[in-house]
C-alpha cells in the first residue's frame, strides 16, 4: 500500500475512535445535565439557564410556574434556590466534561481511550 | 412507598442468568443502594451453586418452569454463534410479582455504573421506558434499532423500565399478557417477521394501543440518562472500576474491530456469552 494512503487510513482510524469517545462523553454530559424537582424534569441548557435567570432578574422568587420537559406546568416554591441548584449542576457538569474531553484530545489512541 | 429493583433469571443450557443476576445486583447495590429481588425458575441452582451470595437479594421469588420452544442465536463477536433456548416469557408478570410499590425492572445483562436511575423516584411519571438509545459501536448506524420493523411502530426497549403500581399500570400489564397469549396475531398486525416472542416488541405494541394507536406521545417517558448498548456482534474485552472496554465490529470486515470505552455509564451488554466470560474472570 502506498505510504500516503496508509498514513491517511491510520489517521482515519484514530478519528473514528476519537469522535466516538467524544460522542459518548457528550451524551454522558447531557444525561447528567438535568435537574429533577417537584416531580418534574428540566434539561439544563443555555436557553433554560437564560430563561430562568431572566425570571429571577424580573423579581420572581416564589411560587413560579414554568414548563417542564414533558410540557407540563410545574410550580417552583423557592425559585431562587431552584436557579442556584440549576447553575451548580451546570457548572459541575460542564467542568467535568471539559476535563474529560481534554484528556482524550491527546494524539495517542491509548489516551483517547482513557487508559 | 417501597422502592426496589427486580431481575428475571431463567437459565438455559449454556447461559447462567442467575450468575449474571448476582453480578448485576452487586452493581445495583454499589451505585443505587436499592433492594434487589430475583424472580427465577432456577432457584435450586441459586441455592446449590451460589448459596454464599444469596444475601445480595432482598427476596427470591420462585417462578414456574415452563417448557420453552423458542430459540435464539447468541453470538460472541463475528466468529462464535450458538442457537440456544430463549425463555423471556414472564416479564409481563412484573406487576403481580414485584414486592415494591415503585419498581425498576432490569435485564441481568444491564450493568449499572452510576446513580442516575435513582432520579426515577423523584418524578411523578408512572411509567418510564427508553425509546431512544445509543449504540456504542461507532460504525453501528446500519444496525441501530428504532422501529419494531421497517414498516411498523417505534420500538421501546424493555431492557430497563420503571413503574408505579396504579390502575393504569395494572391495565397495561394485563394487556401485555393478552398480547403474549395472542402473539401470532399481533406480530402479523404489527408486521413483525420473526416468530419469536420479544418483550421489546410486546411492550411497544401495548404502549401503542394504550396511547389510542398513536405514536410520539408523552406517555411513557424516557428514564433518567440514556440507554447505551452493545450487540452480541461486539466483544467485551475488559471491565475494571466501572470502565468497560469493547471491541466493536466493523461492517464488511471480519478480522478487525474498533475499540470503545465507557466509564461510569450504565450499559446493556447484549453479548451474553462475552458477559459470561467476563463474570467468570471476575471470580463469581
Amino acid at each position: 500500500m502506498d505510504d500516503r494512503l496508509k498514513k491517511a487510513l491510520e489517521f482515519s482510524n484514530y478519528m473514528v475512535t476519537y469522535n466516538n469517545q467524544k460522542r459518548i462523553l457528550k451524551q454522558k454530559f447531557l444525561d447528567q445535565n438535568v435537574h429533577y424537582a417537584n416531580g418534574s424534569k428540566f434539561k439544563i441548557n443555555r436557553e433554560f439557564i437564560t430563561f430562568i435567570n431572566l425570571l429571577l432578574q424580573k423579581g420572581q422568587t416564589k411560587d413560579v410556574t414554568i414548563i417542564d420537559d414533558n410540557d407540563n406546568p410545574a410550580q417552583i416554591l423557592d425559585f431562587a434556590k431552584f436557579v442556584d441548584d440549576v447553575m451548580n449542576i451546570y457548572a459541575k457538569n460542564v467542568n467535568h466534561y471539559y476535563t474529560q474531553l481534554h484528556k482524550i484530545k491527546k494524539r495517542d489512541i491509548k489516551d483517547v481511550l482513557g487508559r | 412507598m417501597t422502592k426496589g429493583v427486580i431481575l428475571f433469571a431463567n437459565n438455559n443450557d449454556e447461559i447462567d442468568y442467575v450468575r449474571q443476576a448476582i453480578f448485576c445486583a452487586k452493581h445495583i447495590k454499589k451505585h443505587l443502594n436499592l433492594p434487589v429481588s430475583l424472580i427465577t425458575d432456577s432457584e435450586k441452582h441459586l441455592q446449590t451453586k451460589y448459596s454464599h451470595l444469596i444475601d445480595i437479594f432482598d427476596k427470591v421469588i420462585s417462578a414456574e418452569k415452563i417448557q420453552v420452544y423458542q430459540r435464539k442465536t447468541f453470538r460472541d463477536g463475528r466468529q462464535v454463534s450458538k442457537k440456544l433456548q430463549w425463555n423471556n416469557f414472564n416479564r409481563s408478570d412484573a406487576y403481580n410479582l414485584t414486592p415494591y410499590d415503585e419498581t425498576i425492572v432490569m435485564d441481568t445483562d444491564y450493568i449499572v455504573g452510576n446513580d442516575l436511575l435513582l432520579n426515577c423516584f423523584k418524578l411523578n411519571d408512572d411509567f418510564m421506558i427508553w425509546k431512544d438509545s445509543l449504540y456504542i459501536n461507532p460504525y453501528g448506524k446500519p444496525w441501530e434499532i428504532r422501529y419494531v420493523s421497517d414498516t411498523s411502530i417505534e420500538m421501546y426497549w424493555a431492557t430497563v423500565f420503571y413503574f408505579k403500581k396504579n390502575k393504569k399500570m395494572e391495565t397495561f400489564f394485563e394487556l401485555l399478557k393478552y398480547i403474549k397469549e395472542n402473539w401470532n396475531y399481533y406480530r402479523w398486525i404489527y408486521q413483525i417477521s420473526g416468530r419469536n416472542f420479544r418483550n421489546d416488541f410486546a411492550f411497544s405494541i401495548a404502549i401503542h394501543i394504550m396511547n389510542g394507536f398513536e405514536s410520539s406521545t408523552h406517555w411513557p417517558t424516557n428514564p433518567p440518562g440514556s440507554l447505551y448498548y452493545i450487540f452480541d456482534r461486539d466483544l467485551v474485552e475488559d471491565f475494571k472500576d466501572d470502565e468497560f472496554t469493547f471491541l466493536c465490529t466493523l461492517p464488511n470486515d471480519n478480522s478487525n474491530y474498533s475499540v470503545a470505552t465507557t466509564k461510569d455509564l450504565n450499559v446493556h451488554v447484549m453479548n451474553k456469552i462475552g458477559l459470561e466470560q467476563l463474570i467468570e474472570r471476575q471470580g463469581i
